[in-house]
């Protein structure tokens, strides 16, 4: 039996806040922005061949996994990382590793996760948890995403870690094994930001960044002639699924990178950041206005409230505004 | 047409307008004098409004497949790969066999040929006996 003296602090992402809650276990105090940022969590792409839940895929952040790679290895943190093709074997590892006592970040599925908000009980592969202890059989987590500690049996835990379809997590567990004493974050900081601003600006390819919004906003306009008013509203309803919930904290995580943003600019003592983060910070809640004129749609079957058209003229403002801030935080040195 | 503003969205929500209250998440927010704030509350009113829209797009298929199960144009495969909100390449992913055979399986002429072992597997997967897999209760033979 082993139950690590682990502080649960609930994140608006479970990635960044896994990443947080891991570093801040061995001592090294990250906020779940500065995590989100360094890691370079940002992103937009819409991919209208890849259908997920019936509708085209949107996404405003990064593949599953790279939050915590990218943020642990700029701020040169030593990480283990497996996945298994054995249910078993990966239980046996997580034993082993909690016996060692080091909690572990875990990739699962959350259709199976028994504690999970019913709400949000589909088939989503890509939720992060943290494990920090184990006895007989039970395991205590800390999931960022709930109010309070929970635990899960054996068998469950291994179902969900073993969930399949898109994204399956493969048993996938990762912690930080050396975290190193004087770490300077400013070098990792304006990685960060460069490698965001190069996905979202830098990237010649239209279905992603901030060509991707405006990409978006090209085919919401026609939505409703060509998919009829109720398929319309139900694809609004997946964009606004992907940058409302399942753990973006608001906007499709534009807060989140304010915050961070904000935070950079002290850290490297560069106030024209400071600038940025207010202009993120209004971008966001222009999105958070998108999602609220555009939930209108969803309430009533296929009635629309709001046109398409006007939405898709939102999305490009902000498309405009995205383009701006990036092409700006692509200069940083 | 009008449109509101953004401070109509930024009204404290009516805990009887939840349709969800299970658990209260971590929220940003920002204002220009306040800067960038969090919050530990539950999802607000528009946002659960299109989470409701799945569910109920969701019900609303199930409900179609379930018809074209009774006229005998699908099998109950495709019922209750609908009914764990599964799609065809995640069943395939479970039952460990391509998707060309999974879909070939929801014709209702293969299914009444299927192995039990494979029947057995499909109802392990949907979590359900292998007796209401091939004879489903609203059904009614």
């Amino acid at each position: 039996m082993v139950k690590l003296e682990f502080e649960h602090r609930q994140a608006g992402h479970c990635e960044s806040g896994v990443t947080r809650n891991l570093l801040n276990y061995h001592h090294f105090k990250i906020s779940e922005p500065m995590a989100f940022g360094i890691g370079a969590g940002l992103f937009f792409s819409y991919l209208p061949f890849l259908k997920m839940q019936h509708a085209p895929t949107t996404s405003f952040r990064v593949w599953p996994g790279q939050v915590f790679d990218r943020a642990t290895k700029e701020l040169g943190v030593k990480t283990a990382v497996h996945t298994f093709r054995n249910p078993k074997d990966s239980m046996d590892k997580l034993n082993a590793v909690l016996d060692q006592g080091y909690p572990v970040g875990l990739q699962v599925g959350t259709f199976h996760l028994p504690f999970f908000p019913p709400e949000y009980r589909m088939h989503y592969n890509m939720h992060n948890m943290i494990a920090y202890g184990h006895d007989n059989g039970t395991y205590y987590i800390s999931d960022t995403l709930m109010e309070n500690l929970v635990e899960i049996n054996y068998e469950d835990l291994m179902r969900v870690r073993f969930a399949k379809g898109a994204f399956a997590p493969q048993g996938r567990m990762y912690y930080p094994t050396f975290v190193p004493k004087d770490i300077d974050i400013k070098p990792a900081i304006i990685k960060g930001i460069r490698k965001t601003a190069n996905n979202m600006v830098g990237i010649p390819f239209p279905l992603i960044g901030a060509k991707g919004i405006r990409y978006l906003a090209g085919r919401m306009r026609k939505w409703e002639k060509n998919l009829g008013p109720e398929k319309a509203s139900y694809y609004l309803g997946q964009v606004l699924r992907m940058e409302e919930e399942v753990g973006t904290a608001g906007a499709g995580f534009r807060f989140i990178y304010g915050a961070f943003l904000e935070e950079a600019s002290t850290a490297l003592n560069q106030p024209w950041l400071k600038e940025l983060s207010i202009e993120m910070g209004e971008t966001a809640n222009k999105w958070r206005e998108f999602s609220y004129l555009g939930s209108r749609n969803c309430k009533k079957r296929g009635k629309a409230d709001q046109s398409y058209n006007f939405l898709a003229d939102m999305l490009i403002e902000i498309a405009g505004r995205e383009e701006k801030i990036f092409r700006k935080l692509a200069k940083i040195k | 047409m009008e449109h509101s503003t953004v401070e109509e969205s930024d009204r404290l929500p009516d805990e009887s307008e939840l349709l969800y209250t299970y658990n209260r998440e971590v929220f940003y927010h920002f204002d220009k004098e306040k800067g960038f704030t969090q919050k530990i509350e539950y999802q607000n009113p528009n946002n659960q409004v299109i989470i409701k829209q799945s569910w109920d797009a969701a019900e609303q298929r199930l409900e179609e497949v379930k018809q074209l199960v009774i006229i005998g144009k699908l099998s109950p495969i495709a019922y209750y790969m609908e009914k764990i909100l599964m799609e065809v390449p995640m069943l395939a992913a479970y039952m460990e066999i391509p998707k060309w055979r999974v879909k070939r399986h929801m014709k209702s002429k293969i299914f009444k040929k299927l192995k039990p072992e494979l029947l057995a597997k499909y109802a392990a997967v949907f979590e359900i006996p292998v007796g209401q897999l091939t004879n489903p209760d609203f059904l009614n033979k």
